[in-house]
């Protein structure tokens, strides 16, 4: 049992180098193979995830004792939906780079981002932690600096850039925070952190301190500008990588660094914090409205739903921190499902303008509307699909937020509340282009293809049916994903206000 | 009374300085070895080496002593210590095997090999002089062999590096003794013990000199150090000199001005929050010089001089807060820095060799290496990971938790922040190397096999690179 918890990141992170460095060197592997490799790697690691979900071993080894490092892997409620979100999408991520021809060096970066994103969740010592956040980093930018958008090279190259100097500044704040979390608890154990005795004044700057830093990864407005960049710019499975599994890894952190160990820290800042995350959601939703990129509306359309799981958290209820979890779940299969459906509309199309008028996609092609439809309709929070959960029990938890202030919180949730409603307006503004396009283009297509060739197909279809499936399953049936953590949360923390829901 | 004489204790210094007058001997009498003359250094330098395996101590808090007289012990190695020699007479070892294949004229390998065992000895000795008259004449024997080594390259470029670095290590020296002068105002010993500092600290005017020979030892080690604002010579230099000697400069050179920092600090644990306050200013704007020179830089050595500038700054950093195990910090993090900067200038030696000198110091002409030397490459761009800390050469990033950890520890928010913007731009600059490795091909017009001795010296450094980012504790752990 212990070996699935070691199987499930290092086969991917082993596996990725492997392919990676066999890419480099005179031995070149076909394509065919080394997609072979990538694929079964990625559903050995799902599968020793599933395993370890379901049996719950755990390790605690010493690894690096002169900085307190332990090789310390378990899984709890908390973690568990993300591990098996984190493995899933690692799976399609490579099933779907099959669509077109990968190179070896591709599908290894793949593999070690989900590789490091499992680890990052796996982990329960602070400073391990840290490092499986870096671990990402180097296939992510490698992801976008060498497989991304060839158009435009100049700002593929800025994006990959200020994805990796902006997260690398934000994680090492965090290992600030981190540190001192850590030298004053005496221990590096995530569960245990809470031991730390820490002045209010203390506790609020670090509180301030891991925010920031976590803040640039999650992100939080107006630490975001590298996203939309790094969205727009990033080949399909990155952007899916990205949206679906790095993002939670903020999110993941803020719970596991600031809301448990820092409740006093927390309850200072929250309100500021609160009021960033709310500012986020309203200018991403008016953003959108007018973005004429689709892939950048989408990575936009991100930063409004992590402001939604961010003011959740900042109102340290358990019904908050259960509405962040689920809000982290459904985004991450929503936004998994969105990329894969708008990257395969870029490649149709050539680009990915709004402004152009193109032939109706329910016509086009009738799978890929469909997805369009379900994922633009979770993302809008259509009761009956992931998103509403998740965005619902926010509101909610805004409306009675425990010991914050109770003013504020009240309209900060009518604010969120109005940005649900532009989520409606630009995914309505987005379906009407795209969806029902435009009647008055004469019955050719342009690119050359037939119309029925250019809808999704084989593994494409694949992905997107499955995620398709996902969002609706949670949407429709989300109590086990709620008991899930409502069961984590009561073992882990005493310093949430009020019960389960 | 006569002194003890520890044989054993004494041998990692013992060995490079007799080997040194011994290399000398051996010209004389066989006057046609030649190159051969560097591997008996290496050699050497190797069994110095495994003599000064920390291994061999008791434990960490019973220090090995000798020449004690009268209770007072001028040679003394602890564990800390112990370890340093062992870190730099290792590197010297490798830049022995390195400048091994470079042709050179025969009568010449001889001297340059006295050269380096006699900077190595200097280096290794200062790690366990314990008063102020070994402790400036072993830093002196560290730094002057080193100018000669610039210079024989017999280049203009070599020789006006040789002259700066001689000017500045002059400089260096005087503030060093103007430092040492003070020492022995304010506490009335020549030896670097704790328990005078901490007499001389008890009384408001004693303390305030024992603040100034503090302030101009460390300014005269940051010299050598290359800490801005003291740090002009060293992008120079490593550019203008042969590559092997650059790898010294960048590697046993920092022991040495290390291993004398160490010294000072141990001794002055309680001192004004102030000097220290000065040594956390002096690590960020090192850091920030460093990284942003290294930004704009299109010589790869020169690239690596201000990598260096850059990295001195993360070495002293834990010296702001003075606790006990500040100096082991510091010594965990050159080690680490040490290891990787002995694999990026192997790579850089072997492809000069075989690509040409011309070619290589360019970082532009890095595009396609990994096509071109696979393994050469890979061994780069993982040395170039480790100084940006980035997985998966996780031991750059425990090197940099390592450092990072007494700032946060001592709530010194502003410094830790400022630390965390330079490793957000050490990360810039040593991923713009990496993105022109994996860019555009540029290949030599010619090129030859690379010799046989570069590819071992690159595949042991980076194994052990790789070894201690699978169990950092290998590097940390030399220090106890």
């Amino acid at each position: 049992m212990v070996a699935a918890l070691l199987v499930a990141p290092l086969a991917p992170l082993l596996g990725g180098t492997a392919l990676i460095a066999a890419d480099r060197s005179r031995l070149r592997i076909a394509t065919a193979a080394a997609y072979g490799v990538a694929l079964t790697l990625a559903v050995v690691a799902l599968a020793a995830a599933l395993l370890a979900v379901w049996k719950r071993p755990g390790i605690d080894h010493s690894w690096v004792p002169a900085i307190g490092m332990r090789l310390h892997l378990a899984i709890d409620g908390i973690s568990a939906p993300l591990v098996v979100l984190t493995a899933a999408i690692g799976v399609l991520v490579v099933l779907h780079a099959g669509w077109r021809e990968p190179s070896a060096t591709y599908l290894g970066a793949l593999l070690m981002v989900t590789g490091g994103a499992l680890a990052t969740f796996l982990v329960q010592d602070a400073i391990a932690f840290f490092l499986a956040f870096e671990l990402v980093l180097v296939p992510m930018w490698l992801l976008i600096a060498r497989f991304g958008d060839t158009t435009r090279p100049g700002e593929r190259d800025r994006a990959a850039t200020m994805f990796v100097l902006y997260t690398v500044l934000g994680s090492t704040l965090m290992l600030v925070g981190i540190l001192v979390l850590v030298v004053s608890a005496g221990t590096s154990d995530l569960t245990h952190l809470q031991t730390a005795h820490l002045s209010r004044s203390t506790q609020t700057v670090v509180a301030a301190l891991l925010m920031i830093g976590i803040g640039i990864k999650i992100p939080i407005w107006p630490l975001h500008s590298w996203l939309p960049a790094a969205h727009t710019a990033a080949p399909t499975g990155g952007s899916v990588l990205l949206a679906a599994v790095l993002l939670k890894m903020g999110t993941y952190a803020v719970v596991r660094l600031v809301v448990f160990p820092l409740p006093r820290g927390l309850h200072a800042i929250a309100p500021v914090v609160a009021v960033f995350a709310v500012a986020g959601i309203l200018i991403g939703g008016l953003v959108c409205l007018v973005e004429r990129s689709l892939k950048r509306l989408i990575a936009w359309s991100s930063v409004a739903h992590m402001g939604f799981v961010v003011l959740a958290l900042m109102t340290g209820t358990t019904l908050g921190v259960q509405a962040a979890l689920y809000g982290n779940i459904a985004h991450g299969v929503i936004s998994a499902l969105l990329f894969v459906v708008v990257g395969g509309l870029k490649k149709r199309w050539g680009d990915d303008d709004l402004q152009t008028a193109r032939r109706a996609l329910r016509q086009v092609s009738p799978r890929l509307g469909l997805a369009l439809v379900v994922g633009f309709a979770g993302s809008l929070a259509l009761p009956g699909l992931a998103g509403f959960w998740g965005e619902v029990l926010t509101l909610f938890s805004a409306w009675s937020p425990g010991d914050r202030p109770l003013t504020l919180f009240r309209v900060l949730a009518v604010a969120a509340a109005t940005g649900s409603v532009l989520a409606a307006a630009y995914a309505l503004r987005v379906l009407r282009t795209v969806w029902a396009g435009t009647d008055s283009l004469p019955d050719v297509v342009t690119d050359g293809g037939s119309v029925v060739a250019q809808d999704a197909h084989a593994v494409e279809w694949i992905v997107i049916a499955v995620l398709v499936a996902a969002v609706v399953a949670l949407g429709v049936w989300p109590t086990p994903l709620m008991h899930q953590t409502a069961y984590g949360l009561a073992h882990v923390s005493r310093v949430l206000v009020g019960g389960a829901p | 009374m006569n002194p003890t004489f520890g044989w054993l204790t004494l041998a990692p210094v013992l060995i490079a300085a007799v080997g040194a007058i011994g290399v000398l001997l051996l010209d004389a009498l066989f006057p046609r070895l030649g190159r051969v003359h560097w591997i008996l250094g290496a050699l050497l330098l190797a069994g110095g080496a495994a003599a000064a395996t920390p291994v061999l101590l008791d434990s960490a808090h019973r220090p090995r002593a000798t020449l004690c007289t009268r209770g007072t012990c001028w040679y003394t190695v602890d564990h800390v210590g112990a370890g340093l020699q062992l870190v730099a007479l290792l590197a010297s070892a490798c830049v022995a095997l390195l400048a091994f294949p470079i042709r050179i004229p025969h009568e010449r390998a001889p001297i340059q090999v006295a050269l380096l065992l006699t900077s190595t000895s200097g280096a290794v000795a200062v790690a366990g002089a314990h008063d102020l008259g070994s402790f400036l004449v072993a830093l002196e024997v560290s730094t002057l062999p080193t100018i000669a080594l610039v210079v024989l390259r017999a280049r203009h470029s070599a020789i006006d590096a040789g002259l700066s670095l001689l000017t500045t290590s002059l400089v260096s020296f005087a503030v060093l003794a103007m430092g040492a002068g003070l020492w022995f105002a304010a506490t009335g010993t020549a030896q670097l013990e704790s328990h005078a500092a901490l007499q001389a600290g008890n009384n408001a005017d004693l303390r305030r000199i024992l603040v100034l020979a503090v302030g101009f030892i460390v300014a005269g080690l940051a010299f050598k150090l290359s800490l801005a604002p003291f740090h002009l010579w060293m992008p120079e230099t490593v550019g203008a000199s042969s590559v092997p000697v650059g790898a010294l400069l960048s590697t046993t050179s920092k022991v040495a001005a290390v291993a004398g920092l160490v010294a000072v600090f141990r001794t002055v644990t309680d001192l004004s929050s102030a000097s220290m306050a000065a040594v956390g200013v002096v690590a960020v704007l090192s850091m920030t010089v460093g990284n942003l020179m290294a930004l704009r830089e299109r010589g790869a050595l020169r690239f690596l001089g201000w990598s260096t500038v850059a990295q001195a700054g993360w070495i002293v950093l834990p010296f702001t807060t003075a606790t006990a195990d500040s100096g082991r910090r510091s010594a965990q993090y050159l080690a680490v820095y040490i290891l990787a900067t002995i694999v990026a200038f192997s790579v850089i030696t072997a492809l000069a060799h075989a690509e040409g000198r011309q070619h290589v110091t360019r970082i532009a002409s890095y595009g396609g290496v990994l096509r071109r030397h696979p393994f050469l490459g890979g061994a780069l761009l993982l040395a170039l990971l480790t100084y940006a800390g980035l997985p998966p050469a996780i031991a750059g990033l425990t090197a940099k938790v390592v450092a990072l950890e007494p700032i946060t520890a001592g709530h010194l928010w502003l410094l830790a922040v400022i630390a965390a913007a330079n490793a957000m731009l050490g990360v810039a600059a040593y991923l713009r190397w990496v993105r022109i490795m994996l860019g555009a091909s540029m290949d030599p017009e010619e090129s030859d096999r690379v010799h046989p001795v570069h590819t071992a010296v690159v595949a042991v450094s980076a194994v052990a690179l790789i070894v201690c980012s699978v169990v950092p504790q290998a590097a940390l752990g030399l220090f106890g």
